[in-house]
């Protein structure tokens, strides 16, 4: 019977197990166009290197107040349109279907339809500004709001993905709980607060975490959308690593690139998972 | 319905639709139409820029047909090696199949992309570069996670007696499995059927870097290419006619399977 694992098994370590083993046997060699592309152990030099790389860090700090802002967005978003598809009526199941779509397709096609979007000056948004006599936003060009640009994108494309996962929690929720409640003389607001969050919560922690993981790679929308720009403020570890690898052709401190991101990741993780812990058990004192 | 409710409707069908709509008024304007938008154009549609994007050097069907060879690849691969290994899930220890649930949601969790490089060493060692078919080895792999989690709970869901009695009937575990198991849990692999043959069809890291040969581009890497390197001449028209395009068999993949899609989706979050 277990024969039967073998094959699942197999491939799961030739594409997650190989190659993580693989960056951490490279992160302890120089490998790059200087070195002939030939792997020279170089004594942990790629991790002192990584400590002192201000842009690995700032790129760190990028990305987490990317997945920070846009998962925060999304699930309060999500939340909102599980809410509404919760409710009884008519045409629900055709709504629902044309909410899927951002979801379903690829980051690409829409990544260069932001960039239309929020394009300098022909861009709808430039136009309509500029039309009410405000001034031009230069959005996708401004270091200090572009990555809000990358978040709208990777939040209108996400937000199906936890609306659904919250929708499935509030269909698990009984419905004469809230009718006990309501018998009570309780508001709707008591109610929410009462019943529907404590009883979401499992699910919204489980949209959280999966979605946070997720967003901290992110990678296709920036490629796409601002190639990281401007002035690297954009630019996601991701993203750095593959231009380590692909644009300077260094895989050693590529590698110790993607190393440190998985660290940093576990790590954010680890925080989450503690803090979520704490907030349950708060929500059950209350 | 209330009117409260039908304005929260409008608006979230605006948000979800507004984009992909402007992009379809972008196709069909002509470029002078899209740089001044209030101007007084006597003619201001055109299918100039769908002829551009069918009519280019490889024709844009190519990349659909590209994404749709690769899809339905990793789709096969993906099940042939997940039902097996989901029922021997199901029907192993407690604590075996414990640990392979945590390890599966972790390797799930997993942002994927920070394997390209590893993953595009494996390609060129094993000369797997510039064969759609090759894509399919690594999107089966990270398939895995999820088709086994919804495969193996949909086994579980299975009355054990049905099984016992097939095993009294005389049935071997192959005969099982094609006669009995597998025909019972059709919707479960359906969701993860389609699930998977999204995933394949948007992937594009991997794509990226495993494809350089412009015949065989996937949709994602296609799409992304015709932006080209500089921001500033990007051509909108072609590209928002690329984009309409590429979106139309997705959009009537979601709208013909939302059922499976949403149980799929769902089903891992209500019962683990």
């Amino acid at each position: 019977m277990t024969a039967l694992l073998i094959p699942a098994a197999l491939l799961l370590g030739l594409v997650f197990v190989v190659p993580m083993l693989r960056y951490v046997w490279l992160s302890g060699h120089a490998d790059s166009v200087l070195t002939g592309l030939v792997a020279i152990p170089n004594q942990g030099a790629n991790w002192v290197r990584l400590l002192n790389d201000a842009r690995f860090w700032q790129d760190a700090a990028q990305t987490l107040r990317f997945a920070v802002v846009s998962v925060g967005l999304e699930i309060l978003l999500a939340l909102a349109i599980a809410l509404l598809l919760d409710q009884r009526w008519r045409g629900r199941g055709a709504v629902r279907a044309l909410t899927l779509i951002p979801w379903a397709l690829p980051t690409t096609v829409m990544a260069l339809g932001w960039r239309w979007i929020f394009n300098t000056p022909y861009g709808p948004l430039e136009q309509v500004s500029g039309l009410l006599g405000g001034p031009a936003l230069n959005i996708l060009s401004n270091p200090s709001i572009s990555w809000l640009a990358t978040v709208f994108g990777d939040v209108w494309k996400t937000t199906p993905f936890a609306a659904l996962i919250l929708l499935a929690g509030l269909q698990t929720i009984p419905s004469d709980l809230y009718e006990a409640l309501k018998l009570e003389g309780a508001s709707a607001a008591t109610c929410f607060k009462r019943i529907t969050l404590p009883l979401l919560q499992p699910y919204i922690a489980l949209a959280l975490l999966f979605r946070l993981a997720q967003a901290f790679g992110v990678f296709d929308l920036i490629q796409v959308m601002t190639g990281g720009g401007p002035a690297g403020s954009t630019e996601s570890l991701a993203l750095y690593a593959y231009l380590n690898a692909m644009r300077f052709l260094d895989f050693g401190y590529s590698a110790t690139v993607m190393m440190g991101s998985f660290l940093l990741l576990i790590s954010l993780c680890i925080i989450c998972w503690i803090c979520l812990q704490s907030l349950q058990r708060r929500l059950g004192r209350a | 319905m209330t009117l409260q409710r039908r304005l929260w409707i409008v608006l979230l069908l605006t948000w979800s639709l507004g984009p992909l709509l402007w992009q379809l008024y972008t196709s069909f304007s002509i470029n002078e139409a899209l740089v001044t938008p209030f101007a007084d154009l006597p003619q201001r549609w055109t299918f100039a820029h769908y002829q551009a994007v069918l009519t280019g050097d490889p024709p844009f069907w190519r990349y659909l047909f590209n994404s749709l060879i690769v899809g339905a690849g990793s789709t096969v691969l993906t099940l042939i090696i997940a039902i097996p290994a989901a029922y021997a899930l199901t029907r192993s220890q407690a604590r075996i199949s414990q640990v392979a649930r945590v390890v599966l949601i972790g390797a799930a969790l997993f942002p994927y992309v920070l394997l390209f490089l590893a993953l595009l060493e494996v390609a060129r060692s094993l000369n797997l570069g510039n064969h759609l078919l090759a894509l399919t080895i690594p999107y089966a792999a990270l398939s895995q996670p999820l088709a086994i989690l919804l495969l193996s709970s949909a086994f579980r869901d299975l009355p054990i007696d049905l099984e016992e009695a097939a095993t009294l009937e005389g049935l071997d575990l192959w005969q099982k499995l094609r006669w009995v198991l597998i025909p019972l849990i059709a919707p479960a692999t359906t969701s993860t059927a389609i699930l998977v043959f999204l995933f394949a069809w948007n992937e594009y890291p991997i794509a990226l870097t495993w494809i350089s040969d412009s015949n065989l581009l996937t949709l994602p890497v296609a799409m992304a290419r015709i932006a080209g390197s500089s921001i500033y001449s990007v051509p909108y028209g072609a590209y928002a006619a690329a984009t309409v395009l590429g979106s139309i068999p997705l959009i009537l993949l979601v709208l013909m399977f939302q059922k499976s899609i949403v149980s799929g989706l769902t089903s891992g979050a209500v019962k683990g």
